[in-house]
């Protein structure tokens, strides 16, 4: 197999259609009466927003946009506004900002330096505010994790990945952008950095190290079994760099699954206790 | 046996774990696809039940013939036709040894059933940890004609087809329960296994989505050559009627003699090599 950009490209009117497909059905399974979902601004999420609407209705689905002071972005919440304007569906804003002072503050432990456990009670937060709404008014939560992030362990465990349904989460970053294009993002809308929002200027290809186009490659040639050396090698990269990113992918399964427990009894939930989902 | 029959595609959505529901869909089509004149109706794999069951497989399996079939076999008497499904099958013996099984009835009851042979265990697939395969090819010679039963992924094996086409099967029924991703497979192999034994082929997929798995209906009738004779909505719930005419079977062993050119002494080969892979 050649590990070039190509062997990303999809069927987007194939895609489009399952993916409309797969909310619709789940929504009715699930006797919903619509979907809610956080919207940041970036192509994650505004791309998940347009496929609910596109699947359900706009007037059936919630953006809700969750700002805090540290991270604030006028920008972002203008462009969230874009999205749903153009494909119809509703916002909210909720300043999220006082709720977090009251964490920070009531939190005895809490370190003001430490920004990764400080934003990640700003994601979980989200979460908080995203299953309210669904509860209240009897909705799901839709959630706008991609493949490479999730692969990548990129989120936080309870809480941007937090969600009822997932429907990007088998398309890479760079899939999903070239779907939003697709549905007619606009282009500068479609290439925006990619970014949680956990603290100032925070990027995801920064944090991350690694540009998606090239992320994506890697992760696609494991994904189909292909040993470091050979994608360092097809890809011209070092194959130190391709460790890190398989390391990374393995050592994250635990932020993928339900908790682990041990066998003790006959059948064991997230083990061999094997259900189907009964909404769905 | 009848030189031309009328079959009809029969592309459900199943409601999973709910029999009920489902015999209550499968009745209300087959008495539709009576009243336009078909003499077979053929619904997808695992159908009384739907395909993603996991666990709950060991409630809903029934020994064959059994309380469903039976209510199957009342449909069939009434309407006079033939019916082809699929349901979990509980074997008699034991209570927890399962099969996936096509099962065949005509207006004077129970004619025979199919154990899937090869159970699909990779991917999204587990079957073998809930079914045993079956051991036997099936073909059936009926008033409708001489059909072969598959199930899915018996599909991509072409010797179980071969077999059934020499046993004397001239219709292949294959019943199958295929995602999305998997379409383009099925579309070439449904095509090939019609053509390579000059055969009349009727593939019958489910439509809906189950657990994420989203079938692809697109079922279809595939004549001896290779061509498309009729074909189902994809995604959707349809039911498509068509014509099989038994007697163009002639005129393509004539022009493609597949069945002439056979080499037998390669199949003692195959054998060896596939033990020793």
């Amino acid at each position: 197999m050649k590990l070039v950009p190509s062997v990303l490209e999809f069927n987007l009117t194939e895609v489009e259609k399952r993916i409309r497909r797969f909310i619709k059905e789940y929504v009715e399974k699930a006797g919903a009466d619509g979907i809610v979902l956080g919207i940041s601004g970036g192509i994650d999420s505004g791309t998940v927003a347009a496929l609910s609407s596109l699947s359900i209705g706009g007037d059936k689905v919630i953006g809700l946009i969750l700002p805090e002071e540290e991270t604030y972005n006028s920008q972002d919440i203008y462009d969230a506004k874009l999205i749903a304007k153009k494909f119809g569906f509703k916002t909210q804003i909720c300043d999220i900002t006082p709720v977090l002072e009251s964490f920070y503050k009531t939190i005895s432990i809490f370190d003001e330096e430490d920004r990764l456990c400080k934003g990640n009670i700003k994601a979980r937060t989200r979460m908080i505010y995203l299953y309210y709404y669904a509860n209240k008014l009897n909705m799901i939560v839709c959630g706008s994790s991609d493949k490479s992030e999730t692969m990548m362990g990129y989120f936080t465990k309870w809480g941007d990945a937090a969600a009822d349904i997932a429907p990007l989460m088998d398309l890479y970053k760079t899939q999903v952008r070239k779907l939003a294009e697709y549905l007619g993002f606009p282009a500068e809308l479609a290439a925006k950095p990619s970014t949680p929002a956990l603290w100032p200027d925070q990027t995801a290809e920064t944090e991350l190290g690694i540009k998606y186009d090239v992320l994506d490659l890697i992760l696609f040639g494991l994904e189909r079994f292909m040993t470091p050396k050979e994608i360092s090698q097809q890809l011209k990269i070092q194959k130190s760099l391709v460790e890190k990113i398989k390391i990374r992918w393995l050592s994250t399964e635990h932020k993928r699954r339900l908790p682990l427990t041990l066998k003790i009894e006959y059948r064991t939930v997230g083990a061999d206790f094997r259900l189907p989902r009964h909404n769905y | 046996m009848k030189k031309e029959i009328k079959l009809a595609l029969a592309q459900i959505s199943s409601k999973r774990e709910n029999k009920k529901e489902n015999l209550h869909k499968i009745e209300k089509l087959a008495v539709k696809a009576k009243e336009q004149d078909a003499d077979l109706v053929i619904f997808p794999e695992l159908s009384l039940t739907g395909y993603v069951l996991h666990d709950q497989i060991y409630e809903l399996a029934e020994i064959i013939p059994g309380p469903s079939t039976k209510k199957i076999e009342e449909l069939a008497e009434k309407t006079g036709m033939h019916i082809i499904f699929g349901m979990p099958e509980r074997s008699e013996k034991t209570r927890a040894t399962i099969y996936n099984t096509a099962v065949f009835v005509g207006p004077n009851g129970f004619i025979g059933k199919y154990r899937k042979m090869y159970l699909p265990t990779h991917s999204v697939f587990e079957e073998k940890r809930y079914f045993r395969l079956g051991y036997r090819p099936a073909v059936f010679h009926t008033p409708v004609g001489n059909i072969g039963i598959f199930i899915c992924y018996d599909i991509f094996f072409p010797e179980v087809f071969r077999l059934t086409r020499l046993k004397g099967a001239e219709l292949m029924v294959c019943i199958s329960a295929s995602p999305a991703v998997r379409r383009s497979y099925f579309e070439i192999l449904t095509a090939a296994r019609a053509l390579e034994n000059t055969a009349f082929l009727a593939y019958v997929n489910l439509a809906g989505v189950e657990d994420g798995l989203q079938f692809w209906g697109g079922s279809r009738l595939v004549g001896p050559t290779g061509d498309l004779l009729a074909k189902a909505k994809y995604d959707e719930e349809d039911v498509v009627l068509s014509v099989v005419d038994y007697s163009d079977l002639r005129h393509v062993e004539t022009f493609i003699p597949t069945l002439r050119d056979l080499r037998p002494e390669l199949f003692d080969e195959l054998k060896k090599y596939s033990e020793t892979l």
